[in-house]
């Protein structure tokens, strides 16, 4: 496999952290390398905060992704999008929530923007706004074929207590079919 | 050698090795990007029948630290920059007196409060002297995961060794990257442990610091029949204050060769893809510690696949600076490119371990990492 890089932007306290997390984890325990770094201002909540996974079969020594270089982002908020759309490779994937994120013609024409409703599928389909980090997680790897489904499944269950296990399985289910829809629609 | 894999963070490794290497005792205040090394430890010392305290600022952190020092346990303070600035004053003590202590400072933008959340290697000369007067400092520094580990459990090895304190430096990048590490099991970790030396015989014949002009004093733990006293004043055999010229003089001398007169024991080293390096025109070699080596290895690599033969040459013992180390390297290879996130703090030292002053240099002061194609354009620009 050639390196995956993969970005999460979001605002502080939205709990983008843990997919990166949940990635890289389930990566290292398919027997390659993955790394997850985390860059976020001093404002506790609602500062821009960006994720960056790298994931590959050799070693990773730099761990945070070269500008230009990301092969696919995910966006819950304008002001993360706005400062971190410029790592991504012309042509990548970017998925944004489309009630909070706004994307411009040039972007349009720059990458493939993909239209997903993230927060408002974990607020109102699954239930429980926490589950965004799961939803986006789905959606990743439904793209991206990142790591296999199984053990990311597995490695997410083992990071969240088992009482909302169900609930989390739920979001990636629903994750992954807004992600199906949209690639099928393109 | 046995080895289990992690998959956790530099900062949580830190936390874990010093629990590892039998840390007992946790004193400090939390402060980015440290504070998951004391929420950690915080979570695993009372399980162990240790004690974690957050104290009122880092002044009384490190103050907790060296009575549990005294006391015979081995102890762990942790920080960052800031708080290395306000630990200094008691770091001199903790020399002066002799007290083995380790002082985890996650490096971050500085000076004064900087910028908490972004990475810098901005306190690489305060770590060789954070207190005023004679002393060396041992500062070793990580430069992956793995090292996060095992730097700190070699941190408590040399504390009590010397009996000092003993400063690891992480950065804000190393320390919050998550990832795999390899790391030694913990019988291995274990079976490494040589305990402080003590003194057995009659109380009335024991001189703590009547010891050999290269050797550390030798503290028996407070409360346990032995007297002596604890000072940061000039002292004598048994710790009083004294001003007697010959006295005054030994001592200093003494904190100052109990550690260069071993520094066979301090050094290491990694060389990376040195191997091949001969000396022959055009052959380029970095010299970078601590996370900006992570983007070194990686424009190594590139550089290789250009043609450029270049290597990495990494101190991770920082202080006492490998200087004989370097100033082999330097001669044997022309073009050297420092890379530090400071503005040549650590060029200075190979500045002078080297004798040369035509080093080129690599420096970013805005918390933003160094990337591997800056190195790889700098090399390419310079040489």
């Amino acid at each position: 496999m050639a390196r995956t890089i993969m970005r999460f932007t979001g605002v502080g306290g939205q709990g983008v952290l843990l997919a990166g997390e949940i990635f890289a984890a389930a990566k290292i325990k398919a027997g390659g390398y993955g790394l997850k770094t985390a860059t976020y201002t001093s404002q506790v909540r609602g500062g821009p905060t960006v994720v960056d996974i790298t994931l590959d079969d050799d070693e990773i020594y730099y761990p945070y992704a070269n500008e230009g270089e990301v092969n696919f982002m995910l966006s819950v908020a304008n002001v993360s999008y706005q400062s971190f759309k410029s790592g991504v490779k012309p042509g990548g994937t970017i998925v944004i929530e489309p009630n909070l994120v706004t994307a411009s013609d040039e972007d349009r024409a720059t990458w493939n923007i993909v239209e997903i409703p993230i927060i408002t599928i974990a607020k109102e389909e699954v239930g429980n706004v926490i589950t965004q980090s799961v939803v986006a997680l789905a959606i990743a790897n439904t793209y991206m074929h990142a790591v296999d489904k199984q053990l990311l499944l597995d490695t997410m269950l083992s990071k969240v207590p088992a009482k909302v296990h169900d609930i989390n399985l739920k979001a990636y289910d629903l994750g992954e079919k807004y992600a199906n829809e949209a690639m099928a629609e393109a | 050698m046995g080895t289990r894999e992690v998959i956790s963070t530099g900062n949580e490794l830190s936390a874990i090795a010093a629990v590892d290497a039998g840390c007992m005792f946790f004193g400090g205040y939390p402060l980015t990007p440290s504070s998951e090394i004391m929420h950690v430890i915080s979570d695993l010392l009372p399980a162990k029948g240790g004690t974690a305290i957050q104290m009122e600022d880092e002044i009384a952190g490190i103050c907790t630290v060296i009575g549990a020092a005294m006391s015979g346990k081995r102890a762990l303070t942790a920080t960052s920059g800031p708080g290395m600035s306000l630990k200094a004053e008691n770091l001199g003590l903790a020399q002066m007196a002799e007290v083995p202590l380790v002082c985890v400072n996650v490096m971050r933008g500085g000076p004064s409060t900087g910028l908490p959340t972004r990475v810098s290697q901005g306190d690489i000369k305060q770590a060789s002297n954070p207190s005023h007067g004679d002393y060396r400092s041992i500062t070793l520094c990580a430069g992956n995961l793995e090292e996060c580990y095992t730097e700190t459990v070699r941190a408590f090895n040399l504390a009590d060794r010397f009996m000092q304190p003993v400063i690891v430096l992480l950065d804000e990048t190393i320390g919050h990257m998550h990832g795999k590490a390899m790391i030694p099991t913990i019988e291995e970790v274990e079976a490494g442990i040589v305990p402080r030396k003590t003194f057995d015989g009659p109380a009335d014949e024991y001189h703590p610091y009547e010891c050999e002009a290269t050797e550390p004093a030798v503290l028996n733990p407070m409360f346990e029949g032995y007297r002596y006293h604890y000072t940061g004043l000039h002292h004598d055999k048994n710790g009083f204050p004294t001003e007697e010229i010959e006295t005054c003089r030994k001592l200093i001398q003494r904190l100052e060769d109990k550690v260069m007169a071993h520094q066979d024991e301090l050094e290491l080293n990694e060389e990376f893809m040195c191997d091949d390096l001969t000396g022959e025109e055009g052959e380029v070699l970095i010299i970078a510690y601590g996370s900006v080596s992570l983007a070194a290895k990686e424009a190594i690599r590139h550089l290789r696949d250009d043609g450029i033969k270049a290597g990495l040459f990494r101190p991770i013992t920082i202080w006492p600076s490998p200087a004989k180390k370097i100033k082999e390297m330097t001669d044997k290879i022309k073009n050297v490119l420092v890379v530090e996130l400071n503005i040549r703090q650590y060029t200075d030292e190979i500045e002078r371990a080297s004798g040369r002053l035509d080093l080129e240099g690599l420096y970013k002061v805005n918390g933003r990492a160094i990337s591997p194609y800056e190195i790889v354009n700098k090399v390419k620009e310079v040489f």
